[in-house]
C-alpha cells in the first residue's frame, strides 16, 4: 500500500542530494588535482637533455632557444625548444645555478608586484601587456638597438632596471628599484615562462603582422 | 573506437575526454546517479513515517 | 547611532559593517585613481602607480566584503539561535585586532609598496599575488581572527537553536576560512602557483560566497517578508545543490591557459557553464516568494508583510545583479573558444565589476540597511529619497562601468589578441585605439557617478531612522 508523498517537497532530499553532489565534485576536485599536479610540477634537466617534453619544464631550460609554433597533432601553438643558445653569455647553467636565478625571478615578480599592471599567463591586471610570450617578443629586437646591448637578455635587464627612461609608449612603466642580479633572475623568470605549454594561448602571439590596423 | 591521446602526459581524465562532452556526460552522469538512490530511499522513509 | 540592541552580537555585527563601508569608500576612491591613470597616464606616475592603486582597489574589496559578511552573521546569529553568541568578548577583541592590522597592511601598501625581491618583503610588505597580496604576517592574524568567528559560529549554533540556515553557514564558512589557506605558499612554479591561488579566488566567489548570500537571502525573506522557513530552507538546499555541483568543478575554467591539462577545457567549460543555472533559481525564489506572501496575506484580507523596503530593494536587486553580472557576464567568455581571445583583458574586468557588484555587494548594502532598523527597533523601515537616489546611481554607476568595460574589451580582443597576436605592440595598438580610449572615459565618468551613489547611500544609512517618513505616524 503506497499513499502519495512528494519527495521533491521535503527538505531531507534536498539536503541529503546537497550533500551528495558536494561531497563528490569535492572528490573529484581532488583526485583531479593530484593528476594535474603529477604534469604541471617542473621538469629535470634529464627530460630537456633526453628531448622529453613536459607541460613545465626544468630551470635549465634557459640554456635553450625558445619558440612557439603551431602542432598539427594538438591543433594549436605549442612552445618548441631547440637547440642550446646562450643566456648572458653561458649555456651551461647547471640545474642548481638556473634553479636559483629562476627562484630569484618569481620572487622579484612577486616582490614588485607586476601582476598588478601585468598579466602572468593572462592572470593579473590590464594596465600593461601579457608577458606569457614576453620573451618572444617582437618589441625587444627594437630594444637591443635602442639600448646598445648586444643580446636580448641584455636589453630586457637594462629595461627593467630604468623603464621610464626608455618607455615605448605614453603610458609608462614605472622605476620599481629592480637591480642589476634581479633583473637577471627576472628575464631567467620570464624565458622560462615563454616555454611552459599553455594550451595554445595567447592565439597567433606575433604571427599576424596585423593587416588591418584598428582605428 | 577510442580517439589517440595527444596532450603531452597520459592519465585517465585524458583517455576519457574523447570528444566534446564525453567528459561531460560522464562526470554529470556519475553525480546525479546516486540522487535516484537517494529519492528512492527518501520516498520510502516517508511513506513508512506517516 | 543610538544603538537598541539587546544583543551584544549585533552590536558586533554593526561595528563590522562601519568599516566596511569604510572600505568601501577607499575601493571607490582608489578605483578612481586607477581609471584616471587609464585616461590620463602620467597621474601621480612614480607616486602612486597603476599597480598599487589597483592593489588597493581590489584589497579594499575584498576585505570590505569579508567585513559585511562576518558582520552579518554575528548580526543574524541570535535571531537564528535565540541566544546571544558565546564568547562575543573575544570576537570583539578579533574586530579590534582585525582592523588594527588591516590598516598597518593598507598604509605599508600605500607608503613602502614594494622591496627587495626576498622572502623578507613577501612576509612585511606585500606578496605580488592578485587579491591575496596581503603580507605573509597578516595572513596569519587573519587566520586566528577567523578561528575566534569560526568559534563563535559554532559554539553558539551547538548552545542554541540549530536551523537550516545556520547549517548551511557553519559548513559554508569552515570552507571559506579554510580555502584561505591555499593561499598561503610559495613556489617557484608559477603554474602551480596560480593552480592553487584560484582554489582561493574560485571556490572563494563562485562557491562559497555565492552560497553565502544565498543563506543570508533567505533569513532575509523570513524577517521582511514572513516567508515560511520550511520553503525557504527547501530552496536553499536546492541552490546549495547547484551551486556547488556547478561552482566546484567549474573551477575549471581558470585552468585553461595555465599551463594544465587540456581535460580542463572540457570539464571547465561546461561545468561553468551551468553556473549561472542555481543564480536563475535564486532571483526566481525571490520573486516567487514576495508574490506568495502578499498574495496569502492579501486573501486573508490583511496587508503584506513588508517591513524594511530599503533592504528588500537591495536584496531583489542583487537577486537580478547575481544572474546578470556573475551568470550572464561570466557565460559570455566561460567557454575555452571565447576565452582564449578574451583572456587577460578588458573583458574580464567588465565581469569582474559587474558580478562583485551584483552577486555580493548588492546584498550586503541591504544588510546594512537591516542593521539600520534593527538598531532603531523601529517595526517599519520606509525608504527615502535618498536611498532611490542611492540605489539609482550606484547601480547606474557599476553598470556603466560594465557596459564600456566591455566595449573596451571587444576592441582589445579584436585588435589585440585577433588581429596582431596578443604582442606588446598589438596590446597598445588596441589601448590607444579610437574605441577603447572612448569607452575608458565613459568608465571613468560612471566611476564617479558610482561615487556620487555611494555618498547618498552612507548619508542616507546615517539617517534614515530620523527621517520623516520613518518618524511620522507615532513611530
Amino acid at each position: 500500500m503506497s499513499k502519495k508523498v512528494s519527495v521533491w517537497s521535503d527538505n531531507r532530499f534536498w539536503q541529503r542530494s546537497a550533500a551528495w553532489v558536494t561531497g563528490f565534485a569535492a572528490m573529484l576536485l581532488i583526485w583531479l588535482t593530484f593528476d594535474t599536479m603529477g604534469q604541471i610540477a617542473m621538469g629535470t634537466d634529464e627530460d630537456l637533455t633526453q628531448g622529453v617534453t613536459k607541460r613545465v619544464p626544468g630551470p635549465t631550460v634557459i640554456n635553450y632557444k625558445i619558440t612557439y609554433e603551431m602542432s598539427d597533432k594538438r591543433g594549436h601553438e605549442v612552445p618548441v625548444i631547440g637547440e642550446k643558445e646562450n643566456f648572458f653569455g653561458r649555456d651551461d647553467y647547471s640545474d642548481e645555478e638556473a634553479r636559483a636565478l629562476l627562484n630569484l625571478g618569481k620572487l622579484g615578480v612577486q616582490a614588485k608586484n607586476c601582476m598588478n599592471c601585468h598579466t602572468l599567463l593572462g592572470n593579473g591586471a590590464y594596465y600593461a601587456p601579457d608577458l606569457t610570450k614576453a620573451w618572444l617578443d617582437p618589441m625587444w629586437d627594437g630594444y637591443i638597438a635602442r639600448l646598445g646591448k648586444d643580446s636580448k637578455e641584455e636589453a630586457i635587464a637594462e629595461f627593467l632596471q630604468n623603464p621610464s627612461e626608455n618607455p615605448s609608449h605614453e603610458r609608462m612603466m614605472p622605476n620599481l628599484g629592480i637591480t642589476e642580479t634581479e633583473a637577471k633572475g627576472i628575464v631567467a623568470f620570464l624565458k622560462h615562462m615563454s616555454s611552459i605549454d599553455t594550451n595554445g594561448f595567447p592565439r597567433n602571439f606575433g604571427k599576424i603582422q596585423g593587416a588591418i590596423h584598428g582605428k | 573506437m577510442f580517439e589517440p591521446f595527444t596532450d603531452i602526459v597520459p592519465s585517465f581524465f585524458g583517455m576519457i575526454n574523447q570528444g566534446p562532452m564525453t567528459l561531460t556526460l560522464f562526470l554529470h552522469s556519475v553525480i546525479i546517479a546516486p540522487m535516484f538512490w537517494i529519492y528512492a530511499q527518501e520516498k520510502k522513509r516517508l511513506q513508512e513515517e506517516k | 547611532m543610538a544603538s537598541n540592541f539587546a544583543y551584544e552580537s549585533k552590536k558586533l555585527g554593526v561595528m563590522y559593517f562601519a568599516v566596511a563601508v569604510a572600505l568601501l569608500g577607499a575601493q571607490i576612491l582608489f578605483g578612481l585613481v586607477a581609471g584616471i591613470q587609464f585616461v590620463y597616464p602620467s597621474f601621480l606616475f612614480e607616486v602612486l602607480d597603476f599597480n598599487v592603486a589597483r592593489m588597493v582597489h581590489i584589497n579594499a574589496l575584498v576585505v570590505w566584503l569579508l567585513y559585511a559578511m562576518i558582520g552579518s552573521v554575528y548580526y543574524l546569529l541570535p535571531d537564528e539561535t535565540g541566544i546571544d553568541t558565546v564568547g562575543i568578548g573575544l570576537g570583539k577583541l578579533g574586530f579590534y585586532i582585525l582592523t588594527a592590522a588591516v590598516t598597518v597592511v593598507v598604509l605599508v601598501y600605500i607608503l613602502i609598496q614594494t622591496g627587495p625581491a626576498n622572502h623578507t618583503t613577501l612576509w612585511l610588505i606585500q606578496e605580488g599575488r592578485e587579491y591575496i597580496e596581503a603580507p605573509r604576517w597578516a595572513d596569519i592574524g587573519i587566520v586566528v581572527v577567523v578561528l575566534v568567528f569560526l568559534s563563535n559560529v559554532y559554539l553558539t549554533a551547538m548552545k542554541g537553536e540549530r536551523t537550516g540556515i545556520l547549517t548551511v553557514l557553519m559548513a559554508d564558512l569552515l570552507a571559506l576560512a579554510g580555502l584561505y589557506l591555499a593561499g598561503m605558499f610559495y613556489t617557484e612554479n608559477i603554474s602551480i602557483d596560480q593552480y592553487w591561488w584560484w582554489w582561493v579566488i574560485h571556490l572563494w566567489v563562485e562557491a562559497t560566497w555565492e552560497v553565502f548570500v544565498a543563506a543570508i537571502i533567505g533569513w532575509a525573506l523570513i524577517k521582511t517578508i514572513g516567508a515560511n522557513r520550511q520553503i525557504v530552507e527547501m530552496w536553499l538546499w536546492i541552490e546549495v545543490a547547484m551551486l556547488f555541483g556547478s561552482g566546484i568543478l567549474g573551477i575549471g575554467h581558470h585552468y585553461f591557459w595555465i599551463g594544465t591539462p587540456e581535460y580542463w577545457w572540457e570539464i571547465g567549460a561546461l561545468f561553468s557553464a551551468l553556473e549561472p543555472v542555481p543564480l536563475v533559481a535564486m532571483f526566481v525564489h525571490v520573486m516567487y516568494d514576495w508574490g506568495k506572501e502578499a498574495g496569502i496575506k492579501k486573501g486573508a484580507g490583511e496587508k503584506p508583510m513588508m517591513n524594511n523596503t530599503p533592504a528588500f530593494m537591495w536584496f531583489v536587486g542583487s537577486a537580478f545583479g547575481n544572474f546578470i553580472g556573475a551568470g550572464v557576464w561570466g557565460f559570455f567568455h566561460t567557454l575555452p573558444q571565447m576565452n582564449i581571445y578574451t583572456h587577460g583583458s578588458q573583458f574580464t574586468a567588465a565581469h569582474g565589476h559587474l558580478a562583485f557588484f551584483g552577486a555580493f555587494a548588492m546584498a550586503m548594502i541591504a544588510m546594512f540597511y537591516m542593521a539600520v532598523q534593527g538598531s532603531s527597533g523601529k517595526k517599519d523601515l520606509k525608504m527615502t529619497f535618498n536611498t532611490k537616489m542611492g540605489f539609482i546611481l550606484l547601480c547606474l554607476g557599476v553598470v556603466g562601468m560594465a557596459v564600456a568595460l566591455t566595449i573596451a574589451g571587444y576592441g582589445q580582443v579584436m585588435v589585440e589578441r585577433a588581429q596582431m597576436g596578443a604582442t606588446w605592440e598589438g596590446y597598445f595598438v588596441s589601448q590607444y585605439s579610437h574605441w577603447f580610449k572612448q569607452a575608458m572615459g565613459w568608465r571613468l565618468a560612471m566611476g564617479v557617478v558610482t561615487l556620487v551613489g555611494f555618498l547618498y547611500i552612507v548619508y542616507d544609512l546615517l539617517t534614515i531612522n530620523k527621517a520623516k517618513i520613518n518618524t511620522e505616524q507615532g513611530e
